[in-house]
This record gives structure tokens, sequence and C-alpha cells, in this order.
């Protein structure tokens, strides 16, 4: 066998994946030739050095509870899967910047685009802090219950609205309590969920739009805003974005 | 698909998700994207399931995922010219780091790069062969190309990655 054989071999030679004669007329060549042979021990020391750098994954918790959930309705399949939603990049940006366009022609309409735009920029740091105080130690919860029926109730004669509370503790968000927040000049209603060592704010209010769900990041903390039945929710945590969308979808289906 | 496919599907098809996930991991490169790319991949697999009857399940999920990724990496080109890193598929280094620790860890980071700047169809034999220990066979029925075909891949992407960790192997000619 000559060296132009071996080099192209080798590799295979190496997985014990050749014929077995070619195996053996590697081998033979190898014995022979050092410098085939240092080719060998070097691409030997890469197969090693690739095993020992990279891990298998582990499927994370999310995806298998998104393809249970798939696998338990039937009728899942026939639709079309749904594309991915696209991340980070806020909405409101986009309806800011169609904002300027309609300046040129109407500059009243531009004006009530930016006061909400700004009004909901307002919002979002407002609970922003709301969040990361509520961190702090015994800020997180006035009633603690991880039971839907003694927390809803709780916030009866202390808010003006009443808050969705979905039960979401078999999907992997049990609930950790509720407490009442002063926002802009409002008493605002936050449920608090739980996800591992993760902690998930829901905060309501009064909604009179009617937008689709806004996706943004604050601080390291992700948000989505969402509105259902006359009220506008927020969902705020450090939990990665793809587990928050999964658990405003929960909550969604209450 | 009827109950019975699905607890087939669960009991067959299922216990090679931590595969799947591997595969689209190291190929999209982001978590999350990994993690969109098989579910997509899943519901697939579960519309075509009645057509599977028999035979490897592992390499047969394995091929609808690594399709699903290509597509998705068709689509996202251009936008992911600059892919950071994923260090998140490295091993994690011991706590008590040594020095020679330390150097193996720029070592794995090197080769990580490495690995990243493959061209897609180097980098999914290598991860199919040296990470998931799969067979030139099922690599084959895998990536869809003849066994000569994954063999010469894995050799060459073999050899970039040899010299990325500064151990020169001779191209064959």
């Amino acid at each position: 066998m000559r060296c132009a054989e071996c080099t192209e071999l080798l590799s295979a030679y190496m997985d014990d994946e050749l014929m077995r004669d070619e195996q053996q007329a590697v081998r033979e060549h190898l014995a022979a030739c050092a410098e085939c042979a240092r080719d060998e021990q070097a691409l030997a020391l890469t197969s090693r050095r690739i095993k020992e750098s990279f891990m298998r994954h582990t499927t994370p918790d999310v995806l298998k509870a998104r393809i249970r959930n798939a696998l338990a309705q039937d009728d899942a399949f026939t639709p079309p899967v749904p594309a991915p939603q696209p991340r980070g990049r806020p909405r409101w940006a986009a309806l800011a910047a169609a904002g300027l366009v309609v300046a040129i022609a109407s500059s009243a309409l531009t004006a009530t685009l930016m006061r909400q735009s700004i009004a909901r920029g307002s919002f979002a740091a407002a609970i922003t802090d709301s969040h990361i105080r509520s961190l702090m130690p015994g800020h997180l919860t006035d009633v603690v219950s991880t039971n839907q029926h003694q927390v809803k109730p709780w916030f009866n004669g202390r808010v003006d609205l009443s808050p969705a509370v979905p039960n979401l503790d078999s999907a992997g968000f049990p609930l950790a309590g509720g407490r009442v927040d002063y926002i802009d000049g409002r008493a605002v209603p936050v449920v608090t969920y739980t996800r591992r060592q993760h902690v998930i704010n829901v905060y309501t209010r009064p909604s009179d739009s009617r937008a689709g769900d806004v996706h943004e990041s604050r601080n390291g903390f992700h948000m989505i805003e969402w509105q259902s039945g006359g009220l506008d929710y927020w969902a705020v945590s450090d939990l990665n974005s793809a587990e928050l969308e999964q658990f405003v979808a929960l909550f969604k289906r209450g | 698909m009827s109950q019975r496919d699905v607890d087939r599907f669960e009991r067959i098809v299922l216990p090679h998700l931590d595969d799947a996930y591997t595969l689209a991991r190291y190929l999209v490169r982001d978590e999350h994207d990994a993690q969109d790319v098989v579910q997509d991949a899943v519901l697939r697999a579960i519309r075509y399931f009645e057509g599977f009857r028999e035979g490897d399940a592992r390499a047969w999920l394995l091929a609808i995922v690594r399709n699903c990724c290509m597509t998705w990496l068709r689509q996202h080109r251009g936008e992911r010219n600059a892919v950071p890193f994923d260090s998140g598929t490295l091993s994690l280094a011991d706590s008590r780091e040594t020095d020679a620790r330390a150097i193996q860890r720029s070592e794995r980071a090197a080769l990580g790069r490495a690995l990243d700047a493959l061209p897609d169809e180097f980098r999914e034999v290598i991860v199919l062969r040296e990470i998931q220990e799969l067979s030139y066979k099922e690599i084959s029925d895998v990536v869809g190309v003849p066994i000569g075909t994954v063999m010469s891949r894995l050799a060459r992407g073999r050899k970039r990655l040899a010299s990325a960790l500064g151990l020169g192997v001779k191209e064959a000619s």
C-alpha cells in the first residue's frame, strides 16, 4: 500500500469501517511507515479530544412538555406546524416607526400613537422595578398560597378587577401566591408563579386596546404582554424567553 | 393517529429525543432555535409515523431532524454569518481548575470554534460519528448519501479539526 492510499483510508480504518483485507493492509502499512503512523496518532488524539470536549444534550423539560402536549391532542398533527415566533424585537418599535411615517400626513394620529407607546414604556419600566423589588426577601407575596381558589378571592376589595389565576401546577408552573403593587397611580394585582428557582410575576390592568402579544426584554428580564377579556396582562421573569412563552400560552388556555 | 399508534410512538421514537435534540443543537447552534426545530421535526415524525413500520427508529427520527435543521439553516443563511460559538455545547470543566485544565479548556474552545467553522455537511457527520457514535451505515441513512461519501467527509472534517489542535495531518491527494 502506498501512503496516498493509506491517508485516504486512515479515518475509516480507525472506525473499523473498512473491508477486512483493507483493514489488514492499512495495519501493515502503519507498522512500516512512521509518517503515516504519526498521522494516525494525530487523528486518534483529535477524535478523543472531540469526544471529551463536546457533550450530548438532554432534552429540556419544556420541549418534552411541548411534545407531550402535541401527542395528547389528536388534532395537533393535521394543521401545519406554526413557524417559530421571531424573538427579541418588540413590535411597538415597528409601531413607532410606522407612526413616524404617518406623522407626515397626520400629526394627530401620530401623537396618539406616541403617547400610547410612551405610556406603555413607562408601565413596562415600572413593572420591571416592581418585579425586581418583589425578588427581595419578604416582598414576593402578600397572600401565600398554592391554591388558585384562595388567591383569586383575596384580591376582592383590594383591587377593582379580578385577575385570572389559572392552575398551572401540572405543567410545572406552581402558583406561589399574590400581592398588590401600587404602579403608575393605581393598585395592580400581581399573581406569582414559579418555575424551578425562577419567579414569574403576572400583572393585570384594565385595557381598551386589542393588540397581539408583545415581547420585550429589560435589564435581562423577559416580558410578554397580551390582552384577554378586557384586561391587559404582563408576565415578567428572568426565565428564558422560550419557557416564558410556554407559560403565557398555558396561562391563556387557563 | 390512534391511541395505539401514540403508545407505539412513545415507546419506539421518543426514547431517541435526546439524540434528536443533540443533533439539532450542534447543527443550528442555538438552544432555543434547536428546540423549535426539534418540535417541528417531531410533529412531522408523528404525521409520517404511519409510513414507518420496521427498522431503526433512531436513524429514522434523526433523518427527519437533520432535514428540518438543513431547511432551517438554508432559511436563516445570511442572518447567521457571525454566529457566536455555542459554548453551551462544551462539557463542563472541573471547578478545581489547574493549569493543565486551563490549557485543556482553551483547547476545547478552539475545537468548538473549528467545529462551528466546518461546512454543515462536514459538521453533521462529525457530530453523528464522534458524539453520537453512529455507524457509517446509520450515518448514510440519516444524511442520505452513500457510505463512501460519509467516509470521505468524515476524513476531511477530522483533518480540519486536527489542524485546529495544531496537529498536522497530510491531505489525501
